[in-house]
């Protein structure tokens, strides 16, 4: 009876702490509780959205963090006046948009970027306006491979060595054929990596590149077939993904490959989008805590959408990152004089000097640093598309290659490692 | 018809002095986001120029005007990392490789005509789609080639056009280039023999005039204009990505020649603005710049089944009318 009794008791505290969570209120900058009034900061965010892929959901949980902050004290009783623009993978729209709000706005950083085309288009631009972009949602090597360009989130070619890592060590997988888009700095560049570090390891990798424009994914899915690979790498955005996988379907290929995938398809809608054919087939990287984690940034960040995004707000790493880089850089402007706010040297070298923010959803500190590179994510999760679900089957790891000894001989300089 | 080769016509006039005005004031007073959309737009003025002026002048539809700006721009941007030469001297090289380009396309389509060639000038700048897709621009790497991974040095604009401002001005006058070399075929040698075969190639061929000569060399200049317009957007934008040169662009780009009016310089300038200026002006009040298209549509019906020589022809229409009227009252 007694432990009945006590049984009770701790499903209802339980019950009542998972409400609680439920209902968290968002947790936002100053906190204050009270709307920001004074004169707009003023930040840039681009995003594209276009065929093949929507990569706004970053800018979109950027803003629903700003919309937080300025409903709880703003930066200092200043609002943040949030402005986004659409690159539509096109590089004319990616330099307009940046010469929107880089050159004739008086943007002092941006943040949120999510992009395939405009990192490349605009790399100059942000370092002759000497301006930091706080991306979340970079796919090109620009975008960690320039001076002014910082993002959350890791890109392919860190998220496709972390899922052909786990491949090899857990899934003995020894020939990779990783099938990425035809972009240079895209597919050619992180495919590239993933061959690189087959070959360190004694094994194999081949890249199978398709065209963005006009995916063709039964070629592409012959051509990984016809060089022998014993593992699938689908580097490519979740669309293109889902197709590869209904394509692999049909023609019932599932167990004739291990089946691995960055980032971009963990998505909560693809279990139930690739169906059961896939249950426990499909392993994917995660850059970002998997969403079923409950920290304290996790759950704010979903209580922040769910109070000031839209409903059709994607949750997903992108999400996440979104959500990181606006909380950092408004981290880093309250830790600021108020007084240079609005200058964008101040804000540029107040956004150098972080080092060493931790957040439950990266599993190593973000820092930027004053370096011509910048990719202060690379470690992350290993899930599996379970029981519609995805479960994680290993937790933080780091990745191992090459690529990152500079990176982490800057962090030994920063003291954070 | 005059065909005095330095007479400056009324339109003429117009035409310089709209130059003179986008050149001395409109950079001074465009922000850095209208400078962009402005050059973007001058460039593609100088495109459709070109697939313009082989509709009016021969009756040929050409659908792959963009992809050869594409050639241009390949060329413009290999050229840029492989040696040293100034803008102007890679521009040029562009221009003449894609006039090639267009001479080679040109000798087995011209066996077509209407409709048929359009369809052989469609499949060719499918063709070349493809080839941009797989093998993508230049970006400084080696090999034929030149692409790498990651971003090679900064693509060099000519060094009297280093800002913004100045290259829209440089490309205005580059634009005001294109028109002239049209104009000055149109009353040479050319021009009246390209009039016979618009009117029938039969009787040319008849008349002692050499139609596949005339025919390819139109072509050709086509494929100057659209490979010095491809250079100088790879000006602009310092690289350039296959997602700009589909084979559907060069399809919207004729279309709007023709909505814009085939006939008239005032045409390609109004083409060039709908297509590169109208959706940024649209996004700008709001409204998703996807209506261009609809606008596109909307403005194509139009064209086709009341105004063949498309809104230009429209505007000269009531200019003319209003000169008449102006001459009846003086009189």
């Amino acid at each position: 009876m007694r432990y009945g009794k006590t049984l009770g008791v701790a499903t209802a505290l339980v019950t009542l702490t998972m409400a609680g969570q439920a209902m968290a209120e968002a947790s936002c900058g100053m906190n204050t509780g009270e709307a920001a009034t004074g004169d707009p900061i003023i930040v840039g965010g681009i995003y594209g959205d276009a065929a093949p892929g929507d990569w706004s959901s970053s800018t979109d949980s950027a803003a629903a963090y700003f919309a937080c902050v300025n409903a709880n004290g703003g930066i200092n009783g200043r609002p943040i006046d949030y402005r986004v623009e659409n690159d539509q993978w096109n590089p004319e729209s990616a330099a307009q948009a940046a010469a929107l709000l880089v050159n004739d706005t008086p943007t002092v950083a941006m943040v949120g970027n999510g992009s395939f085309i405009e990192m490349a288009v605009n790399a100059n631009t942000y370092e002759e306006a000497g301006i930091m972009v706080m991306a979340s949602a970079c796919a090109i090597s620009e975008c960690f491979e320039t001076p002014n360009i910082v993002s959350t989130n890791q890109g392919p070619l860190p998220s496709n060595l972390g899922a052909a890592q786990y491949a090899v060590e857990e899934l003995g997988a020894t020939h990779t054929a990783c099938i990425g888009l035809n972009i240079p700095n895209n597919g050619i560049w992180s495919c590239g990596a993933v061959n690189d570090f087959m070959e360190s390891r004694g094994l194999q990798g081949t890249s199978v590149l398709i065209n963005p424009g006009a995916p063709d994914v039964n070629s592409a899915l012959l051509e990984a077939m016809a060089s022998g690979a014993d593992t699938i790498l689908i580097n490519q955005p979740a669309g293109i993904a889902l197709a590869i996988l209904s394509a692999a379907e049909e023609q019932d290929l599932r167990d004739q490959f291990i089946w691995i995938a960055p980032t971009p398809l963990y998505d909560l809608s693809v279990p139930e989008a690739v169906g059961d054919y896939w249950d426990g087939h499909v392993y994917v990287n995660a850059e970002l805590a998997p969403l079923n984690l409950e920290g304290p940034d996790a759950q704010n960040w979903v209580a922040v959408l769910d109070e000031y995004g839209n409903d059709d707000d994607p949750r997903d790493t992108f999400g996440q990152a979104g959500y990181l880089s606006a909380r950092f850089f408004v981290d880093a402007m309250l830790e600021m004089d108020p007084a240079q706010l609005d200058d964008r040297a101040a804000v540029s070298d107040a956004i150098r000097g972080i080092s060493g923010y931790t957040s439950d959803l990266m599993c190593g500190p973000y820092y930027v640093g004053d370096a011509d590179f910048h990719m202060p994510n690379h470690a992350g999760y290993m899930v599996q598309i379970t029981g519609g679900s995805f479960e994680i089957v290993r937790e933080c790891y780091e990745y191992d290659s090459p690529y990152f000894e500079p990176h982490r001989a800057l962090e030994a300089e920063l003291g954070l490692n | 018809m005059d065909r005095s080769l330095f007479r400056i016509t009324r339109s003429g006039w117009a035409g310089l002095a709209l130059a003179a005005f986008a050149i001395v004031i409109l950079p001074s007073i465009s922000s850095r986001f209208w400078l962009s959309v402005f050059t973007s737009a001058g460039c593609f003025t100088i495109a459709i120029a070109g697939v313009a002026f082989m509709y009016a002048r021969l009756g040929m539809v050409s659908l792959t005007q963009v992809g050869l700006m594409g050639v241009g721009g390949w060329v413009a941007l290999r050229l840029n990392y492989a040696f040293d030469f100034p803008f102007e001297v890679n521009m040029a090289l562009a221009a003449l490789t894609t006039m090639v380009f267009g001479w080679i396309l040109a000798l087995p389509a011209l066996r077509m005509r209407g409709l048929y060639l359009a369809l052989v000038t469609l499949m060719a700048a499918g063709g070349l789609e493809i080839i941009f897709a797989t093998f993508q621009f230049p970006n400084g790497g080696d090999g034929f080639w030149g692409v790498q991974t990651g971003s090679g040095e900064a693509f060099r604009r000519p060094w009297i056009a280093q800002s913004p401002e100045a290259y829209l001005r440089y490309v205005i006058a580059c634009a005001v280039l294109g028109f002239l070399l049209i104009e000055l075929h149109r009353r040479l040698q050319p021009g009246r023999a390209w009039a016979l075969i618009r009117r029938s190639e039969a009787a040319a061929m008849a008349a002692g005039v050499n139609v596949t000569l005339y025919k390819t060399w139109a072509f050709g200049i086509a494929g100057l204009l659209g490979g010095g317009a491809g250079a100088l957007l790879a000006g602009s934008l310092g690289l350039l990505d296959d997602g700009t040169f589909r084979a559907s662009e060069s399809v919207l780009v004729f279309a709007l020649a023709v909505v814009g009016g085939a006939r008239y310089w005032q045409g390609a300038v109004v083409a060039a603005l709908l297509y590169k200026v109208l959706p940024p002006l649209l996004n700008n009040w709001g409204v998703d710049a996807d209506l261009a298209y609809i606008i596109f549509g909307a403005g194509l019906l139009h064209a086709v089944i009341t105004a063949p020589d498309g809104i230009a022809g429209q505007i000269m229409g009531a200019v003319k009318g209003l000169s008449r009227r102006k001459e009846r009252a003086d009189a």
